[in-house]
């Protein structure tokens, strides 16, 4: 009875204390990195969000039209402060998974793996995003100056063609970069943006084809649009 | 005024800054010094550039016959035969009556090096002038059809004389001809420094020896000044370093159509770029400038007929309207709520009572040279965007001014520069502000 009592009751209690014992350490681990990176993260988001305001990226980033993006989005928080929050996730998230990686569990070492090395991926996708949207406010504001400035009439159109031309590429670049569905993207891709050319070219050829011909004519024939005659010299 | 700012030549060894061909070296070290040298710029001018090398060698002979001479042609490369046109024109000297020609005008033909434009053109004009120790120097324009002999004495003899530092040119131009000179640039640069400087990018100036070497002495050869915006700079550098300014009347200016393709926004954006980079550069000098000084005029003044201009009035009242339609968002940015506001009540005028005010006109000009330095937008774009308010006012002026003489035109012209006078405090108090939010 006793034999019996040591190896079936006592034997799997102590077996598991001492597992409990074993694992104790790393918990103990655990709930360190996890306590000083929650610590780090508070710190750090606030230092973030200070420092920005400082050098006044609120500012510059009205003057590029992304606190106006931001709001046509639902976003009300200025970027100062979700440049904070973002450090305060980032940070917390590391902690997070360095903290369950002391755990030393395998399918947790394993995830942590996969994410760390996924991590560039999505740091250089969300350079491509925040760069395309950049880019095409910039080149949409130009084309849009410079087809008013040559008196096309569909001047928004154009600059708005241009813009989301930008933006959807830039997209189709992010995701290849994360690996959805690449070849998806890419054929997607190819198809809009050949539809586009295709449609804007039918669109030139059959809806303004007075207006192509004469400007062949101009370009190819040198021969001038017949117009009132305007021979200011500004200088 | 500033207080008198350049240097004076001293006997220090002459430094040498910009690169020199080896030809140009060894016809620098054989010709020693100069009293005179007359630049031309060029870049593919040989149909017009025949002209203009025979007037200044006429000038030189008839007017400066016992002054040692220099005529340099500063080339940016051209491939249609101009350096070959400048080297083998001469001037039959009998039949222009000119006979007691004492020393032979020397020639320069020589490339230039850096970013091409004309400025690079002159950066080299400088040099040799600095290294030949010129008196008196003088730059006109290659694709001239009007330049007389007489021209090289009005640019030359106030420096050579008078000791003035520099001699900007006074032409009779048609009331239509210049419309940014008359709408922006005189009247700007008249209510920034004080000087009544009326074509400050003339194109044709005179200067004195050690007036080029401040030039080169400034570090702009790198910026934009190398490729454009040269002629608003010698003009403003002259007056802000505190230089004497005089200008001569050379009569009518006839040249080469600039190329028709030269698109008006890129025109725009050269000369409102020059000017309000300059006036971040001198802000000091300017700020404390309260009014205007006549200029002295040198030369004969006489009436001459000009080449009619035609204008097509409703083409630049639409584009101005599309402009409201399109980039008011953008000129609110730049400009503020309240002038936009006020271009958008113009939107609806019937065109033949289509007018932006002067006052209105002044606080478009001023705002946007205060945009310009607080970076309000891509400076580029921000320059670009003011295209459809200059045909707006371009347009006006036309309107105002359809049935005076070009002497009455010449009126409503100074009427503009009283109002961007009067105006200026509102750019000073702007100038200094914060951005606008």
């Amino acid at each position: 009875m006793q034999d019996f009592f040591d190896k079936a009751l006592l034997a799997p209690l102590e077996h598991l204390g001492r597992q409990v014992l074993g694992i104790l350490p790393n918990v103990l681990a655990m709930v360190i990195i996890m306590g000083v990176g929650f610590a780090v993260a508070w710190v750090l988001g606030h230092v973030v969000e200070r420092v920005l305001r400082v050098v006044r990226l609120d500012h510059l980033c009205d003057r590029l039209g992304v606190n106006a993006a931001l709001v046509r989005g639902g976003v009300k928080a200025d970027p100062s402060h979700l440049a904070g929050r973002m450090t305060y996730w980032s940070v917390t998230l590391f902690a997070m998974i360095a903290g369950l990686g002391a755990l030393n569990l395998k399918p947790i070492n394993q995830f942590a793996q996969s994410f760390l090395a996924y991590i560039p991926h999505v740091l250089v996708a969300g350079v491509i995003l925040i760069a395309g949207y950049l880019l095409s406010n910039f080149i949409s504001q130009g084309v849009l100056i410079a087809s008013v400035n040559a008196g096309l009439p569909p001047a928004r159109l154009i600059a708005s063609l241009s813009r989301w031309g930008v933006r959807l590429f830039a997209l189709a670049m992010a995701l290849e970069e994360l690996g959805i569905a690449a070849s998806v993207v890419i054929v997607g891709f190819g198809i809009t943006f050949g539809g586009i050319v295709l449609a804007a070219c039918l669109a030139f050829g059959l809806g303004a084809k007075d207006l192509a011909k004469d400007y062949l004519e101009r370009t190819l024939l040198g021969r001038e649009r017949n117009r009132s005659p305007d021979d200011l010299r500004h200088l | 005024m500033g207080s008198y700012q350049m240097k004076v030549h001293d006997a220090r060894p002459l430094r040498s800054t910009v690169s020199l061909s080896e030809e140009t070296e060894a016809r620098l070290s054989d010709i020693g010094r100069t009293d005179l040298l007359v630049g031309i710029p060029s870049y593919n001018n040989a149909d017009t550039i025949g002209h203009v090398v025979r007037a200044v060698s006429a000038g030189l002979a008839k007017y400066f016959p016992d002054h040692r001479a220099v005529l340099v042609n500063s080339d940016g490369g051209s491939s249609d035969g101009t350096t070959e046109v400048v080297a083998r024109s001469v001037v039959d000297y009998g039949a222009l009556l000119i006979s007691d020609r004492q020393s032979r005008l020397q020639k320069i033909i020589t490339p230039y090096h850096g970013i091409p434009g004309k400025g690079s053109a002159f950066r080299t004009i400088f040099e040799i002038a600095r290294r030949l120790e010129a008196k008196a120097c003088a730059v006109v324009d290659s694709d001239l059809r009007s330049i007389t002999p007489e021209w090289i004495e009005l640019l030359l003899r106030p420096i050579l004389d008078e000791q003035y530092d520099y001699v900007a040119p006074y032409y009779l131009r048609h009331k239509y001809d210049g419309t940014i000179t008359n709408s922006i640039v005189y009247p700007l640069t008249r209510a920034l420094y004080g000087q009544r400087i009326r074509q400050p990018i003339g194109g044709d100036f005179g200067f004195s020896g050690r007036l080029a070497e401040h030039y080169l002495d400034q570090h702009v050869w790198e910026s934009d000044v190398a490729r454009f915006g040269i002629d608003i700079w010698m003009t403003t550098e002259a007056i802000a370093s505190g230089a004497r300014v005089c200008q001569s009347f050379l009569g009518a200016k006839i040249h080469n159509p600039k190329d028709p393709s030269a698109d008006l926004a890129d025109m725009l954006m050269q000369v409102l770029g020059a000017l309000f980079a300059l006036m971040e550069e001198h802000h000091k000098v300017w700020i404390t400038q309260n009014e205007s000084m006549p200029v002295k005029i040198f030369g004969f003044q006489y009436e001459v007929g000009v080449e009619p201009v035609h204008v097509n009035v409703e083409r630049m009242i639409m584009a101005f309207r599309q402009g409201t339609d399109d980039l008011g968002f953008l000129w609110e940015r730049m400009l503020g709520k309240e002038i936009v506001g006020e271009l958008l009540l113009l939107r609806s005028s019937p065109l033949n009572e289509f007018r932006i005010p002067d006052d209105l006109w002044v606080r478009i000009i001023y705002e946007a040279a205060v945009a310009y330095h607080h970076r309000v937008l891509p400076r580029e774009h921000l320059l670009k965007a003011l295209t459809p308010l200059y045909l707006g006012r371009t347009a006006t002026f036309v309107l105002e001014t359809q049935g005076l003489t070009s002497a009455e035109a010449e009126r409503r012209v100074e009427q503009l520069c009283m109002a961007f006078e009067k105006g200026k405090p509102y750019l000073v108090n702007r100038w200094n502000d914060e951005p606008r939010a």
